[in-house]
Formats: C-alpha cells, sequence, structure tokens
C-alpha cells in the first residue's frame, strides 16, 4: 500500500465515523418530528374543487364558522361584488358560486381567475390580519 | 475560498518511494539557502498580483476541484493514480498554497513547488482538454516556474540552457564560428551526394529562412545535412542565418525568465526581417515552434508571428504533395507515430503528419490514444532540460508511455520533435522496448528520390 | 410570524434576485475590465465561432473525450446540472406564485415528476458527497468548501420536498425553503457556484486558443 493511501484512509475512516453519526442524528430526529406531527385531525373541512379540472392541490382546509366569526358577520368581505372592476360596497353575492363569476382561465374579461382569486383572497387577509395560514402547504393540508 | 485542509496541504515525507530517490539540485540549494522570508513572499506576490489578471483569478475561482483532470496527466497514470500527481493537485500544492497562505511559504514548500513545477508537469495542455471549464493548469505551472525564476531557484542545468541563451542568444554555447564551421561542414559531406549543393548563409530575399535549434550543429548536425539534402533535391530559394538569432529553441520561455524568452524570439525574428524572407521553416523540433509561433511573438506584442512560421511537419507536407520530392521506395518496417504536444495540440498537425507517413512509410500504426490525445513523451516543457540528475524519475514518472509504445507492436518510432526524440529514447532503453527511434526527416531523407526537381512545363 | 413571511416571500425575494444577478452582472463587467485593463490580449485571441465551438461541444453529452472516460460522474453531473433549473422554473407552486406577482405563467411539470426528478437532484448530490469520499484523487482535492457548497445547493431542494410532503413542521421546513433558496441565490456570485458565469467564459478563452491559434480540437 502507497504511504499517500495511507494517509488517506485514514482521514477516511475519521470522516466517515462521523458522517455515520451525523446521518443517524438527523435520521432519528426525522422520525421524532413525523411521530408527533403526522397525526392528523380525522375530520378536516375542506373547499370543494369541482369548479376545477384538474386540481394540482387538495383543496384548501377552510372553517366557514370559524371565519363568520372572526369576521364579525360581514359576509361581503368574502362574498364581495365588483362591477367594472370596482368593488361596490354594502353589496354581498352569497348566493352564488365564486366560480359564477372568476372562470378558472385568465381571459381579457378574466382578470382574477379563480385560483388567483382564492389565492389573493385568503392569504393578503391573512396577511394583513397578522394571522391564518400564507403557506402553501398550511391550507393545502396533504388528504 | 482557499481554506484547506492542513492535515492533507504537507505532503507527508513518507511519500518518497523507495524506487525512486529524489535527486538534489545544487542550484535549488543554493538558491534557497539565499532567501529570506520577506523575499519570499514579496516575490510570490508581486508575480500573483502584478503579473496575473482576470484570467488566473477566474481559473482559482472557477475550479470545482472535480478531478476530470487527473485522467489526462502521464505522471498521476504513470504513478499508479497517486493523487499528488494529478494536474489539480499539483496546482493546490503550489499556487492555492501560495495564495492562502499569501506568500509566507517555507523554503521546503518551494523545494517542492520547483519539483512540482518543473520536474513533475510538461506544460502539454493535454489537462487543459480534460477539464470541462478549460482551465490552462500548465499556465499556472508557469507562473509557478515565473516565481521560482524570481527566486532564483530554477534547476542548475535547464538554468544553464538559459544562460546560454542570455549570452549567446543560442542554447547550448554555440559559438559564432562554431556554428558558421557546422554548416560549412555539413555542406562539404552533402556534396559528396550532391554536386552543386549550397546551404546559403545570409542569402537576403530568399523565399525560406531555415532554422534549427542548437542542439543541432552542437551534436546532431546530420539532421542540417538532411535538411539541406531535401531543400536542394527540392530546388527551393532558401537560406541560413550566419548570425545569432539562428537558434529558434527558447528554455527561458520554460524557466519563467520572460525578459530572456522574449529577446531571443524578438532576435529570432529580426534576423529573418534583416534576410527578407518571406517564410521561416524550421527543424523538428516542438518547443522550439510554441516559442515562435505562439509565446515569443506574444511577448513582443505581435497578437501573430510576424512571419509565417511552417514547422518541418507542414513543410514535408508540402514538399511531397507538391512533388518537389518524390519517393522512391516506401519504407518497409513497421512505423509508429508520436505526436508532440507542441505541434499536435499546438497547432493541429497531426493530420498532416499522418499523410506524410503514409506517403513515406508501407506499414503505419496509429498508437492509442492519439493526436491532440496522445500521451506526452515526459520530456519536453522543459523538463529533460532539467538535466541527468533526474533522468531516473522522468522514466518513473512516463511509464505510462512506455506501455502506449508497446502497444502499437511497432518497429519504429517516429517522433518528429527534440525533445520528445531525447526523451522517447530514453524510455525505449530504459523499458527496452525494442524500438528504433527516427525523425521524420530522418524517414524521408532515407527514401527519397535523391534527383534534383524540375518544375514541368 | 406572519409579516415574518410575508418578508421572506416578498422583499427578500427582490433582495436575493437583485443580488444574485446584480452579482454575476458585476462580477461579468468587473472581468471585463480587468480583461481591458490587465490582459487585453484575451480579447485579441477570443473569437465568438471558436467559443461557441468548443462551448457547445462541450454541451454534447459524451462528446468530450474527458466526459466518456468518466460516464457515470459525466452523466449524473450533466443530468444533475440540467434538473437544477428545470425543476424549480418548472415547478407548479413556483409558476404560481411568479403567476400571481407578474400574470405570468408557463406550463408546469406534473406533481409526481416533479417530486421525483428533486429526489434525483438529492441523489446526484448525495452521489457528489460519496465521490468525493471515494475516489482518492477527488478526495485528495476536496475541501471543507467543496462539502458546504453541496449542502448550500442541497437544502432548498431537500426541504422543498420535505415541505412538499408535509411530513413534519411544515410551516418551518416551508420557511427554511424560501431561505435557503434565497441564501443559495445569494451566495452564488460570491462563491465558486459562481462557475454558472466564469465556467463559460474560460471554456470560450480555451476553446478560442485552440481553435483560433493551436488549430486544434479541445475536446
Amino acid at each position: 500500500m502507497k504511504p499517500w493511501t495511507k494517509k488517506y484512509i485514514h482521514r477516511k475512516n475519521k470522516m466517515k465515523k462521523w458522517t455515520i453519526c451525523a446521518t443517524a442524528l438527523v435520521l432519528m430526529s426525522a422520525t421524532g418530528w413525523m411521530v408527533v406531527f403526522a397525526q392528523e385531525d380525522p375530520y378536516v373541512e375542506r373547499l370543494d374543487t369541482w369548479a376545477f379540472e384538474s386540481p394540482r392541490r387538495p383543496g384548501a382546509v377552510f372553517s366557514h364558522d370559524d371565519h363568520i366569526m372572526d369576521l364579525d358577520d360581514d359576509c361581503s368581505i368574502c362574498h364581495h361584488v365588483y362591477e367594472d372592476g370596482e368593488l361596490v360596497p354594502g353589496e354581498s353575492s352569497e348566493d352564488y358560486y365564486c366560480s359564477d363569476c372568476h372562470g378558472t382561465e385568465p381571459a381579457p374579461d378574466n382578470q382574477m381567475p379563480l385560483e388567483a382569486a382564492y389565492h389573493n383572497l385568503c392569504r393578503d387577509c391573512h396577511f394583513d390580519r397578522g394571522k391564518g395560514p400564507v403557506l402553501c402547504g398550511e391550507c393545502h393540508i396533504k388528504e | 475560498m482557499q481554506t484547506q485542509d492542513n492535515t492533507m496541504t504537507e505532503k507527508p515525507k513518507e511519500t518518497t518511494d523507495p524506487k525512486k530517490e529524489k535527486a538534489t539540485d545544487p542550484a535549488i540549494e543554493a538558491g534557497l539557502e539565499r532567501l529570506t522570508p520577506e523575499r519570499i513572499r514579496n516575490t510570490i506576490n508581486q508575480v500573483l498580483e502584478k503579473e496575473t489578471g482576470p484570467r488566473f483569478k477566474a481559473y482559482v475561482e472557477t475550479c470545482m476541484s472535480c478531478g476530470l483532470c487527473a485522467d489526462a496527466c502521464s505522471y498521476f497514470l504513470s504513478n499508479d493514480r497517486d493523487p499528488h500527481f494529478m494536474p489539480a493537485a499539483k496546482v493546490k500544492n503550489t499556487i492555492w498554497e501560495m495564495l492562502a497562505k499569501k506568500g509566507n511559504v517555507s523554503k521546503d514548500f518551494l523545494r517542492e513547488a520547483v519539483r512540482i513545477s518543473h520536474l513533475e508537469c510538461n506544460v502539454c495542455k493535454r489537462c487543459a482538454m480534460y477539464c470541462p471549464f478549460g482551465i490552462d493548469i500548465a499556465y499556472m505551472m508557469l507562473l509557478v516556474r515565473r516565481i521560482c525564476h524570481k527566486l532564483e531557484i530554477t534547476p542548475q542545468y535547464i538554468q544553464d540552457t538559459v544562460n546560454s541563451h542570455s549570452v549567446t542568444l543560442n542554447q547550448m554555447w554555440v559559438k559564432d564560428d562554431e556554428w558558421i564551421d557546422t554548416l560549412q561542414w555539413q555542406e562539404e559531406d552533402a556534396r559528396d551526394e550532391f554536386e552543386d549543393l549550397q546551404i546559403p548563409l545570409d542569402k537576403v530575399g530568399a523565399d525560406i529562412m531555415y532554422s534549427v535549434i542548437a542542439p543541432e550543429p552542437k551534436f546532431q548536425a546530420g539532421l542540417i545535412y538532411q535538411a539541406a539534402a531535401m531543400m536542394h533535391a527540392a530546388g527551393i530559394d532558401w537560406t541560413m542565418p550566419s548570425t545569432p538569432g539562428w537558434d529558434n529553441s527558447n528554455m527561458a520561455m520554460y524557466t519563467g525568465d520572460n525578459e530572456i524568452s522574449g529577446r531571443i524570439a524578438r532576435a529570432f525574428f529580426e534576423t529573418a526581417a534583416k534576410l527578407r524572407v518571406k517564410r521561416i521553416v524550421m527543424g523538428e523540433c516542438g518547443h522550439a515552434f510554441r516559442s515562435v509561433y505562439d509565446i515569443g511573438n506574444r511577448w513582443n506584442s505581435w497578437v501573430m508571428p510576424p512571419f509565417e512560421v511552417v514547422h518541418a511537419l507542414a513543410f514535408y507536407h508540402e514538399l511531397l504533395t507538391e512533388g518537389r520530392i518524390t519517393i522512391k521506395e516506401k519504407y518497409k518496417k513497421k512505423v509508429t507515430l508520436h505526436d508532440p504536444c507542441n505541434v499536435a495540440r499546438g497547432r493541429g498537425l497531426h493530420d498532416k503528419a499522418r499523410q506524410v507517413v503514409n506517403m513515406v512509410c508501407e506499414d503505419f500504426v496509429d498508437m492509442v490514444p492519439n493526436r491532440e490525445h496522445n500521451f506526452c513523451c515526459g520530456a519536453g516543457g522543459g523538463v529533460i532540460n532539467c538535466g541527468p540528475p533526474y533522468k531516473g524519475e522522468r522514466m518513473v514518472n512516463n511509464r505510462n508511455k512506455a506501455e502506449q509504445l508497446a502497444a502499437t507492436g511497432a518497429e519504429v518510432l517516429i517522433a518528429p520533435c527534440h525533445n520528445c526524440h531525447s526523451g522517447l529514447e530514453d524510455i525505449i532503453h530504459h523499458y527496452d522496448l525494442k524500438m528504433e527511434i527516427k525523425f521524420l526527416g530522418d524517414l524521408i531523407y532515407e527514401t527519397m528520390d535523391k534527383k534534383i526537381y524540375t518544375p514541368e512545363k | 410570524m406572519n409579516s415574518f413571511i410575508a418578508f421572506i416571500m416578498g422583499p427578500m425575494v427582490w433582495i436575493s434576485a437583485i443580488i444574485f444577478v446584480g452579482g454575476l452582472l458585476f462580477k461579468f463587467i468587473g472581468i471585463v475590465q480587468s480583461v481591458r485593463q490587465k490582459e487585453p490580449y484575451i480579447f485579441s485571441y477570443m473569437t465568438l465561432k471558436h467559443s461557441l465551438r468548443s462551448i457547445g461541444a462541450w454541451l454534447v453529452p459524451f462528446f468530450p473525450k474527458s466526459t466518456r472516460l468518466r460516464p457515470v460522474y459525466y452523466g449524473i453531473s450533466y443530468i444533475f446540472h440540467i434538473l437544477l433549473f428545470v425543476v424549480p422554473l418548472f415547478l407548479a407552486s413556483h409558476i404560481v406564485l411568479i403567476n400571481e406577482a407578474f400574470q405570468i405563467s408557463w406550463p408546469a411539470l406534473n406533481n409526481s415528476l416533479a417530486d421525483w426528478l428533486t429526489l434525483v437532484v438529492i441523489a446526484a448530490l448525495l452521489f457528489f458527497v460519496v465521490r468525493r469520499q471515494m475516489v482518492p484523487e477527488v478526495a485528495y482535492l476536496t475541501r471543507p468548501s467543496d462539502y458546504l457548497m453541496i449542502a448550500i445547493v442541497a437544502l432548498p431542494f431537500v426541504t422543498g420536498f420535505l415541505a412538499y410532503h408535509q411530513w413534519f413542521a411544515y410551516r418551518w421546513m416551508a420557511v427554511a425553503h424560501v431561505l435557503s433558496g434565497e441564501l443559495m441565490l445569494i451566495i452564488i456570485p460570491f462563491s465558486r457556484l459562481s462557475h454558472m458565469l466564469t465556467a463559460p467564459l474560460t471554456r470560450a478563452y480555451m476553446g478560442s486558443e485552440f481553435g483560433h491559434v493551436r488549430h486544434a480540437r479541445d475536446w
């Protein structure tokens, strides 16, 4: 065996031990986390995705009751009405589906497609109010 | 970025292979004696900061240490893939360390740096073809040699050739009258064969200036004879200079003595200019071609050489395809061809060389790999010029080449470059390869029709 | 917390993108300026034709001999570099975010394909780590910064993968994903990861020297 090989192997062994320890530690803590966090609520209320042809994510978890409470019964915050791009104050649209106005595909007469409408409405409000989920997977929780 | 694992940077003492005793060099040792830490630091920093630029910086900052350069290097392959010999490791053990320590390196480090840059790299640039990024490691090895030159720790033998260049403008201390004498002697000898043969000296306005390297008049005068015979037979209007500037070799180019290197190239081009020749043709030498085709012109601020510089390989090709020289009877023995780095990788003459060989020889077998990818002779780049003390390790360091040669099964090896020729001759003897070694000119001279060319009407 | 997330997904994206693009641009201008001042000869030898010839030759898989000598490493490396750009740029979630910010969008990779490709990237990085340990000549060259660079590149992919699967600590994983992506962008111009800019330049120069002066191939 060449002397440089010896030196190299010595170093390698040292590094190997270190690598094994580190990997073991990472795996162990990962399993721990998974056990703690993987316990899901058996019943989750979600938004329907029927308006989308082939949704890429599961419908967002959403509790209508909680929102009514948090928003002091002001339905028009979400069930809004826009005319010519302007919000009509005081008007609300509970009797419509969101997709009645917001088509799924962007078009000249559809500036706010359905997906963007949801994202902007929910997420921006959560950002503004400093509460509620804002990251993708916080709403689109895996089924 | 230059943070390094300390345990790996110093070459452990026990790396010395018992089979390979390392030579000591009086010039290096005496030079190291004279050095002070300040001088070392100042010199290294001066060269790395003032004499380099964005190119060097990009090379240092771009290397991802992927190790692909390893397979390019004869030293690495010949030493059982010892990582110390891979191109990037040579940079790691010289330049990276100098940069990381800001020039504060020890004398032992410098002794190692001289060895790595002068004896363990032929600056053949094969690695630049194997690096995905085209990082020019030869350039960095030449930078290390430049630093060694400025620290005056260049190996003794090659420094002597530079001293000779400096004094005589030729590499071998050939005296002015000795040069003319040798030419006349060859002319006289050749007249036995060709009645009116002349080696025209200083013929102003000739088509071609023929130039050689100093070892030819010194101990291979027969090569001048052969060249004269070919020129004469081909009816070429040619001349050779009688004054200093006739030698196209340039060892200073390899020691990092750029100032002298530039002087040599300038004197060479001025000699050609004085003779008002149309082209310069040169003998079968690789490094000399590199000097006057690629390097020397740059130092003298010419993007490309001020004269058309024609290497012997291209010139032979011209003579044979134009029918100025005809082959009487093709050479019978099985031959193989070594592609010298400086004319194959350095000028793309490998295909012309093959055509010439096929015109001259009956049985040609290529070595593998070949052309730009040919393995280095292990002698060029100034390595063989570091002299006999290092011959032993040169043989160990180029086992790879011996294996490549043996695999061809050829009886004759054509090596159209002086350094390659000498280095491969050593390899053949050391590894007992039972091969003859020849210049391409030897074979053409041997097989050509010895009659004077007359243009057809 | 939401305001922190708003920051890292808003202004911080801009900051890191500007540092990334600006840093590389600044570096490029610096190189050109410095070449002009210290090594103008480089411009004398660079030719567009030979630069492109060399870069092109090295982009064709397994065309250069060097790459044929090390097919496994080269193949993995080739795929890795392509995926490094393709996976993040064609990921549905990223496209949604870009679409909402700039109203531009392009076709996205299918979810499970993107998922597998992410694993390929991570596997390639693991391969690089193992190779750095196992191949003597690479181990000899390897500096701690080599592992650090692998880690910096690996982080966004690992965290992205875990965040997508929401296996544990989703919120923290998503935050780590955003931050590590930004970290990588910020670090590129200041590390050897900037070879995404400099490697084509060194290749072009060598290709020009070989093509224009040496009349030889450099692959």
